[in-house]
């Protein structure tokens, strides 16, 4: 083969969709640099400052009556809260999605409301609503129910900032499946609950997992809108968020960073079972993973 | 009077129970609560809530967390977008584990954040100490604040403008060059504007969230009047007071700011369907 | 310009897309890239528009070697199959992009690409809408525009790919005769990527005929409906 006929690739071809390769390296540097200082940096703070004495004292902390308590109630409030959002995610999901109505537009607006919601705000709506000067608390708490300052008042704060995360996942899944398939169900004779078990569900266990995951992680972390509904009493309402700022103010930063380390593993784990699922199941999770 | 009916007769089962849980979980946990600071605020009318706002340590408060929102918003546009574009268009090592990275800020509980960043940036931190070498004094300044507000806000941009630099139709950008644009100016005048509306909606997102954010800022603050004090600290503060009025009336006005910002992200959405469309 | 095809060939990975092809097409022709898909026309029209680089071989446009130059350089007017407008344009931006994106010194001033996208969107027989976004032309439309847009820097070539892909048979022929005005009135070699034989034999000049990376015929239509070299090039055409 003669020398002229092979084409010597010239250093400064490329593709006329990609970049120099300098620009690549630099924006991919960019990247490494700045999820480095702002994402990976601050957890491992949170590790290295929970270890400064030793694993020893860090689990000694932990072991500790009020991290205990602290870690009981967060698991708790995340027990109740969780499922009973799953529920009325699918229930949203399903009335939004298998009927005609109008205003369906405007109940996903107020579905979606809590996001943009401070959680602060939502703390601050709850006392005005369920507190003892509230409109309703005063009177659910003479009747023996008090619901701010208690166990209820967390749980309701909880459902409130997690409010949209399941029906958020169900319910573009539930639109791209369209009804075809409950409806054939429907025609052969099967009960609602039977349709939904046996033909609903499964098309739509790993957006409710996935939703299910993003709501609990939210759920056991949530702290502005806790804090204000807690009223932050030691071993009875003080969850972990709220001990951890507690043991921070009073200078036991061992303390307020082992609990902070087993929230910080939690939301480890979280990213990688959300990962996981990202790339198992992406055909079955809603397109847009936004939030 | 009805043109048509509300509710479309339909064979599918489970009408009342999805309605039933659907509307009664709404109205208790999130539309009599807001009702019920929205009643607070109009019994209290506009001149009594701005009787309670317009005071220059609210003022104050509010305008530190929209501004130090704004700026951090803006940052987190600029990085967001070349993030996303790394993350789909190239591929190296460590890719995905950026990518996982990037929903740390919606995974990592606030609190956790907050107590982590300020042991970073206090002046015997690992970056404070850095930063204390030329001078610069990052955690209790309004900096802290900035940085905990990137961080909070760091994901929204990313996770909307990724599926769109999915989409990206390589033919654009080739006929592009075909028609003689650089690399460089093909980002600036073709794929920009075509990822604006979704960095816009990101953007926003983010700024809502930052002007709420809470936890994350608190312990980096430093928390002095009129200096580092964030509007959501001034309700807590009002309501350890028992102010449930003063506390109300802060939290209409960051309700309507949040409002307001809803009504701007569909607007956008609205007007970039319409001037785009579906090719 | 005379178009001179030597020995060009592409891998990608282990596949060959083009075996060494060699091709000369003179000056003003239209000429028409026909085979079936994964014939490796595509490939071809993309390695003359720079938009692929040859694994070997060398492409000369008038007598000169072209192969290492840019698609920037190359100033090959290139119709994509999909037509690739810039939705977030009008179609009068569409038109001036190449203009507006030459550096300063060489691009026209305002007025004078004002006027010649007015005189493009005449050509195309769509004066009126300039004002217009891409979404809301018929896929005839938006055919011409592209290929205003690809005539509005002055190219050296016209390339196409499947330019008539995406439409429906009755605008088929509306614009087949369309490119063959465009073409007689610029007199730029034109060049068209399409699997549908009665095109090619209908509208271009000269005829390949490619088949698994290989050009199985080069000939005028009527040659080859007379004298089909291959047997594969016989049961292609009367397919």
């Amino acid at each position: 083969m003669s020398d002229t006929s092979l084409a010597r690739k010239p250093a400064r071809f490329r593709p006329a969709t990609e970049e120099s390769p300098a620009a690549r390296r630099a924006l991919i540097g960019v990247a490494f640099l700045g999820l480095g200082i702002l994402a990976f940096a601050p957890l491992i703070a949170v590790f290295a400052e929970a270890l400064a004495d030793g694993i020893a004292a860090s689990l000694r902390s932990l072991a500790s009556p009020d991290a205990r308590a602290a870690i009981r109630l967060t698991l708790t409030i995340a027990a109740i809260s969780v499922p009973l959002n799953a529920i009325f995610g699918i229930a949203a999901a399903w009335f939004i999605t298998k009927f005609d109505f109008r205003g369906k537009a405007f109940l996903i607006t107020l579905i979606d409301l809590p996001f943009s919601v401070s959680p602060v705000v939502a703390g601050l709506c709850i006392m005005l609503m369920f507190g003892t000067n509230g409109l309703a608390g005063g009177w659910l708490a003479t009747m023996g129910y008090p619901i701010v300052f208690a166990i209820p008042g967390i749980i309701l704060a909880t459902l409130f900032v997690t409010f949209p995360f399941v029906a958020r996942e169900l319910i573009p899944v539930m639109i791209e499946q369209g009804r075809s398939e409950e409806e054939a169900a429907l025609t052969l004779g099967a009960s609602g609950w039977r349709i939904f078990r046996t033909v609903t569900l499964p098309n739509i266990r790993w957006a409710l997992l996935y939703g299910v995951l993003l709501c609990s992680a939210r759920a056991m972390g949530e702290f502005g809108a806790v804090a204000v509904v807690s009223g932050k009493i030691r071993g009875q309402t003080a969850t972990m968020p709220i001990t951890i700022e507690m043991l921070y103010q009073e200078y036991l930063p061992v303390a307020a960073f082992s609990l902070a380390a087993v929230l910080a593993l939690l939301a480890l784990v979280t990213l990688l079972l959300k990962t996981v699922l990202e790339i198992r199941h992406a055909d079955q999770l809603a397109a847009t993973l936004r939030r | 009077m009805m043109g048509r009916p509300f509710i479309h007769r339909s064979p599918m089962p489970g009408l009342g129970l999805s309605m039933g849980i659907t509307l009664t979980m709404l109205s208790i946990v999130v539309l009599l609560p807001i009702g019920a600071l929205l009643l607070k605020g109009a019994s209290y009318g506009p001149a009594g809530i701005w009787e309670t706002v317009n005071r220059e340590r609210v003022w104050a408060a509010l305008f530190l967390s929209f501004r130090l929102s704004l700026f951090a918003a803006l940052f987190n546009l600029v990085f967001g977008v070349a993030l996303a574009w790394v993350l789909v268009r190239y591929r190296f090592p460590g890719r995905r584990i950026l990518d996982a990275a990037v929903d740390l800020p919606f995974a990592l509980p606030t609190a956790v954040a907050g107590i982590a960043l300020t042991a970073l940036y206090a002046p015997n931190g690992a970056f404070g100490r850095l930063a204390a070498l030329i001078g610069w004094k990052i955690a209790y300044t309004q900096w802290g604040i900035f940085i905990a507000l990137v961080f909070v806000g760091l994901p929204f941009v990313t996770r909307t403008v990724q599926p769109v630099v999915e989409e990206i139709e390589r033919e654009v950008e080739e006929a592009s060059a075909t028609l003689g644009a650089s690399r460089l100016h093909t980002v600036r005048h073709i794929i920009l504007p075509m990822l604006a509306p979704a960095a816009l909606t990101g953007f926003a997102l983010s700024l809502a969230r930052a002007v709420g954010e809470y936890g994350s800022v608190i312990f980096i603050a430093g928390n002095i009047p009129m200096v580092t004090e964030i509007a959501p600290l001034l309700i807590i503060i009002r309501l350890e007071e028992f102010n449930y009025d003063a506390a109300a009336a802060i939290g209409i006005a960051m309700l309507l700011i949040s409002f307001l910002m809803l009504l701007v992200i569909n607007l956008i959405q609205v007007w970039s369907r319409r001037r785009i469309g579906d090719v | 310009m005379h178009i001179e095809i030597d020995e060009i060939s592409k891998q990608f990975g282990t596949t060959a897309a083009l075996h060494p092809v060699s091709l000369s097409l003179p000056s003003g022709a239209l000429v028409a890239l026909l085979g079936p898909s994964g014939s490796g026309k595509t490939t071809l029209l993309r390695i003359l528009g720079g938009l692929e680089f040859p694994s070997s071989g060398r492409v000369l446009l008038d007598g000169q070697d072209a192969t290492g130059l840019t698609v920037q350089e190359r100033r090959a007017g290139f119709v994509f199959q999909s037509y690739a407008l810039f939705r977030h344009m009008t179609v009068f931006d569409n038109i001036a992009y190449g203009l507006n994106a030459r550096p300063r010194a060489s691009r026209p001033p305002k007025a004078e690409i004002a006027r010649r996208v007015t005189r493009l969107l005449e050509l195309i027989q769509l004066p009126d809408i300039g004002a217009r976004y891409p979404g809301q032309l018929s896929g005839g439309q938006r055919q011409r525009v592209a290929l205003a847009r690809a005539l509005a820097i002055e190219p050296r070539m016209l390339l196409l790919d499947e330019p008539f892909g995406a439409l429906d048979a009755k605008i088929r022929k509306e614009l087949r005769q369309g490119l063959r005005d465009i073409h007689d009135t610029t007199g730029l070699t034109t060049i068209f990527v399409t699997h549908d034989q009665e095109e090619a034999m209908g509208l271009a000049d000269l005829v390949v005929v490619m088949s698994m990376g290989r050009i199985e015929q080069i000939g005028k239509p009527q040659d080859i409906r007379s004298r089909p070299a291959t047997p594969f090039v016989r049961e292609f055409i009367t397919a």
